[in-house]
């Protein structure tokens, strides 16, 4: 097993890492959930960068919007909750870098960009979204859920069948 | 709360998945993340409370403002101040428009009962005063912005008829007014302000108690100087068509439409510019030093304007003596109407640091520490004033004993922005004043002593010598 | 900008009284025929006294005018603001979308989450953050609300206007057809592209000089699409002073022109067709960088929705 590389205290911080970008991913999703207005509309809107033309496309089409905004919606709360409980982990992974590519590529801090809406902090390619892009990568490749979450009681479960015989 | 379910539901399942490969201890590794989406439900649920809490918080606020007892409002002159006092009682929430009075019917009258319309606020319209006071049972409060030779009579009328008065300053153009007035407003318990307005400006009031009175941030206060500096305009017209007959202008005190227009500048109808601009920032020295002036010097004169069309001085320089219970002081202010350099100020100097006070954001309020003075980081870390601007030291290369050249004191900001229109906070004092909720910030005794103060220097440039002040010429 | 629309060489002239007055970081002007030199003074002095007051009100410099308000306003807070000021905003949004964005006094920051109740003068918004600035519309308002000013003085032959980016002409001095005016190259004022003569209509220009940008609040990105934008709009009858009801929006044509003439720096020439198509009497011109144009000079664009014949009150364009 991949953890066997790794001492139990890494694991530990690892573990702690992945409940807290769960909890994060949650969050984001929840609050867009509760906020009856919210849509990617604004943000899409001011996407720049190499795909920009798409997001900005994406955004000027009322039916695919719907469909992002719930997508993003459901996706960050599911990412959210899988993650906390360690539950599909690596899906969960993938899924999360998935969004969090998207939201990168939508407003990426590159040289030269500059925002009319002034954002927090001071970011140069790496901003906020990229780090925990990356920490979702340290998860996946750890498989933490392995470790402490409900896929030990999966792995458990199927894996009675395969290593085992 | 949800951990425990999972581990209900689960754990008969895992008991029967076979010991080799999920003991107990797998299992409460493979639960172990679990209690921490009980901690997200519960903080989530926290949050939620808490935005519940606000939004209905906000929601309830409005019902508050409703059980405000409504107070039933009219205006009395409708000019050019007369609607930048409408327009900041707009924004004041417990105010009922009834009736708007003015003499200049084809215009002005039905420029602000338009406006109040739009408020959905129905007014019926007056010319006569004495009319409207007879009709208008229900009224509360008259708010008056009438030339200054109409203020006495208008707001000894109005109290009499048992209405709380706005009256704008200058109270009167003659002390007997103005001693009218506050006679008046004892004998009826009414409540009367007078126009002074930055007698409750944030900026003024925050200036004046925390870093005058708490403070003591100039040490003490020997000489001030101040102007309001007006850039040549025209004189006011009106437009042709809406011109006012003149058997109504002779009736209301005003030889033709010129006059009517321009009365501040005539002789037995306003004070010229000394009062009508000056008269706010003397109020304001007297005020923050504490005393009433104990002499005036004053010049001034038409250096301008024709003394036919313009009876009053357009230029007057005085300068008025102070004995503060610390030692003499001693101001100096000035106002023309040539120029507009520079504006309108108040600077008060204490042998510990500057006040650069004024109603304008131009100026804004800025204070500025003696090089020599105590440190005011306290006053800082408080939020009383902001840190200082860093001034440039330069220093000689060598370093050792740099001789510097006089030092520029530290520039401190004073933090108080006033987002709302500069009359909207005094009218505010009025009517919470008239709810009984506050003390007024300018009663007619304070603006009596202003009017005397102020009056007094078209006397003394007529009389071309120093007129002194008894303290009882203060008092009624 | 200042240089692209210029007052012709009336032919009046001798008769056309001048007065000038700095407001809202511009000069504004008041041309007008009066045969009494004092009585002309005190109107166009009113009318300038407005200015200042609207200054007072929209300007997002100051700290307590209505702008200043809202923009200091956080998510679910309101505030009330003069009817002048709500004017704007509910012109703004018009044109924001009638250009699909590309006019936004919010440069980007969100003008849909401001909650405008024009009934009760009230303005909220559902996020922090949201910035307004009326630069390209408050001169406008400015201009519409002084020429009515005038007309009540009774001086209805007129031209007010704000630094020449908005311009409102009332009726032409005796013996013209309508004001002469003239568009010219902003990089080269001495250019002149085109001659109108106009009455009872309003104008707008914007410019850029070498070097200068905009900022395209669709993308947040600075553009150069052209060097200059003109549009104008008839004003309706229903403006002029005492002709409205004292309910109801104002209907304001030279803050109208002005927000256009904005979006028109950015909008692509078949979006600005189709605008003139749809409103008739607008008329618009735009003059492309020599870098997009096919001749390497710099050519003017006009576009009219109404080919057939010009509108009755607006300007006959008359290429040089």
């Amino acid at each position: 097993m991949e953890d066997g590389k790794l001492s139990r205290w890494q694991m530990i911080a690892i573990t702690v890492l992945r409940v807290a970008v769960g909890w994060h991913f949650l969050y984001e999703g929840i609050a867009k959930l509760s906020s009856p207005s919210w849509t990617a509309a604004g943000y899409l809107k001011q996407a720049r960068g190499p795909f920009a033309d798409l997001f900005k496309w994406l955004a000027s089409q009322p039916n695919l919007l719907a469909n992002a905004d719930l997508i993003t919606m459901w996706g960050l709360s599911l990412v959210g909750v899988l993650l906390i409980l360690g539950l599909f982990t690596r899906l969960a992974c993938l899924g999360g870098i998935g969004f969090i590519v998207l939201f990168y590529l939508a407003n990426p801090p590159f040289v030269g960009y500059f925002y009319s809406i002034p954002t927090e902090g001071s970011y140069l390619i790496v901003n906020k979204n990229l780090v925990e892009l990356c920490a979702l990568v340290v998860i996946l490749v750890t498989g933490s859920g392995r470790f402490a979450g409900l896929d030990v009681i999966l792995h458990g479960l199927f894996g009675r069948r395969t290593p085992s015989r | 709360m949800a951990g425990d379910d999972e581990k209900v539901k689960k754990t008969p399942q895992t008991g029967a998945a076979g010991p080799r490969k999920l003991d107990r201890r797998d299992v409460l590794k493979g639960l172990s993340t679990v209690p921490a989406l009980g901690l997200f439900g519960y903080a989530w649920h926290r949050q939620r409370q808490y935005q519940q809490a606000r939004i209905e918080e906000a929601a309830a606020a409005p019902v508050a403002a409703g059980d405000v007892q409504e107070i039933n409002v009219a205006l009395l002159g409708a000019g050019a101040q007369g609607q930048v006092l409408t327009d900041a009682m707009l924004r004041i929430p417990g105010l009922r428009f009834r009736a708007v009075c003015d003499v200049w019917t084809e215009y002005n009258q039905k420029r602000v009962v338009n406006s109040l319309k739009k408020f959905k606020h129905e007014v019926n319209a007056y010319e006569d005063y004495r009319e409207m006071l007879d009709k208008e049972k229900e009224l509360d409060a008259v708010v008056i912005a009438t030339p200054d030779f109409w203020h006495s009579q208008h707001t000894v009328d109005c109290l009499k008829a048992g209405k709380h008065v706005y009256c704008e300053k200058e109270m009167s153009n003659t002390l007997e007014g103005a001693r009218a007035m506050v006679t008046a407003a004892r004998d009826t318990g009414k409540r009367l302000q007078i126009g002074h307005q930055r007698r409750s400006n944030p900026r003024y009031l925050h200036s004046y108690e925390k870093l005058l009175g708490e403070a003591k941030l100039l040490g003490r206060i020997v000489t001030i100087n101040g102007q309001w500096n007006r850039a040549l305009t025209p004189d006011l017209g009106a437009p042709d068509r809406y011109a006012i007959p003149e058997a109504r202008l002779k009736q209301y005190g005003f030889r033709d439409m010129h006059q009517f227009r321009n009365w501040r500048w005539f002789k037995g109808l306003g004070g010229g510019p000394i009062v009508d601009l000056g008269s706010h920032q003397i109020d304001i020295y007297s005020w923050f030093l504490g005393v009433n002036p104990s002499a005036v010097t004053a010049r001034g004169g038409n250096l301008y304007h024709d003394p036919a069309t313009h009876e009053w001085y357009d230029t007057v320089m005085t300068v008025y003596d102070y004995d503060t219970p610390v030692g003499p002081a001693m101001a100096y202010y000035q106002t023309q109407t040539t120029n507009g350099s520079q504006g309108y100020f108040e600077n008060f100097m204490g042998d510990q640091g500057t006040l650069l006070i004024s109603e304008s954001d131009a100026h804004a309020a800025k204070v500025y520490r003696d090089p020599n003075a105590p440190a005011w980081d306290t006053w800082v870390q408080r939020g009383y004033i902001t840190a200082p601007k860093v001034q440039e030291v330069k220093e000689k290369a060598e370093g050792v004993t740099d001789v510097r050249e006089s030092v520029s004191p530290d520039e401190h900001k004073v933090p108080i922005v006033l987002r709302d229109p500069v009359h909207q906070p005094h009218l505010q004092n009025f009517f919470d004043a008239v709810r009984g909720k506050a003390t007024l910030n300018c009663p007619s005794e304070e603006a009596y002593a202003t009017a005397v103060a102020v009056l007094k220097v078209n006397e003394a440039i007529e009389a071309k010598t120093r007129l002194s002040f008894k303290p009882e010429d203060f008092t009624i | 900008m200042d240089g692209t629309l210029e007052l012709g060489e009336s032919r009046g002239g001798r008769d056309v009284r001048r007065f000038t007055h700095e407001a809202m970081a511009t000069v504004f002007e008041v041309h007008a025929v009066h045969p009494d030199a004092r009585y002309a003074a005190q109107a166009a002095q009113a009318a300038f006294e407005l200015a200042d007051r609207l200054e007072g009100e929209l300007s997002r410099f100051r700290a307590n005018s209505d702008i200043g308000r809202v923009n200091a306003l956080s998510a679910g807070g309101s505030t009330s603001v003069s009817p002048s000021a709500m004017d704007c905003l509910v012109i703004a949004r018009h044109v924001f979308d009638l250009t699909g964005g590309a006019f936004d006094v919010s440069i980007g920051t969100g003008l849909a989450s401001l909650e405008l109740d024009a009934d009760n003068f009230m303005v909220g918004t559902t996020r922090s953050g949201v910035r307004i600035d009326l630069g390209g519309i408050g001169k406008g308002y400015a201009v519409d609300l002084m020429a009515e000013l005038l007309e009540e003085w009774g001086l209805d032959l007129a031209l007010v206007h704000g630094g020449f980016s908005s311009l409102l002409a009332l009726e032409a001095p005796a013996g013209l057809d309508g004001w002469p005016l003239t568009l010219s190259d902003p990089a080269d004022p001495s250019r002149v592209l085109a001659r109108l003569s106009v009455s009872q209509t309003a104008l707008g220009a914007s410019g850029l000089r070498k070097g200068d940008h905009i900022v395209d609040p669709r993308s947040g990105e600075p553009v150069r699409r052209r060097r200059g934008a003109w549009a104008a709009l008839p004003r309706p009858v229903e403006a002029r002073a005492g002709a409205r009801a004292d309910q109801g929006p104002r209907i304001a044509p030279a803050a109208v022109a002005d927000a256009l003439t904005t979006a028109f720096m950015l909008l692509d020439p078949g979006e600005i067709e189709a605008l003139c198509d749809r409103n008739p009497g607008l008329e618009a011109w735009i003059l492309l960088d020599p870098a997009d144009s096919r001749h390497g000079e710099a050519s003017l664009l006009h576009f009219s929705g109404t080919p057939q014949a010009p509108p009755p009150a607006a300007g006959r364009p008359q290429p040089e």
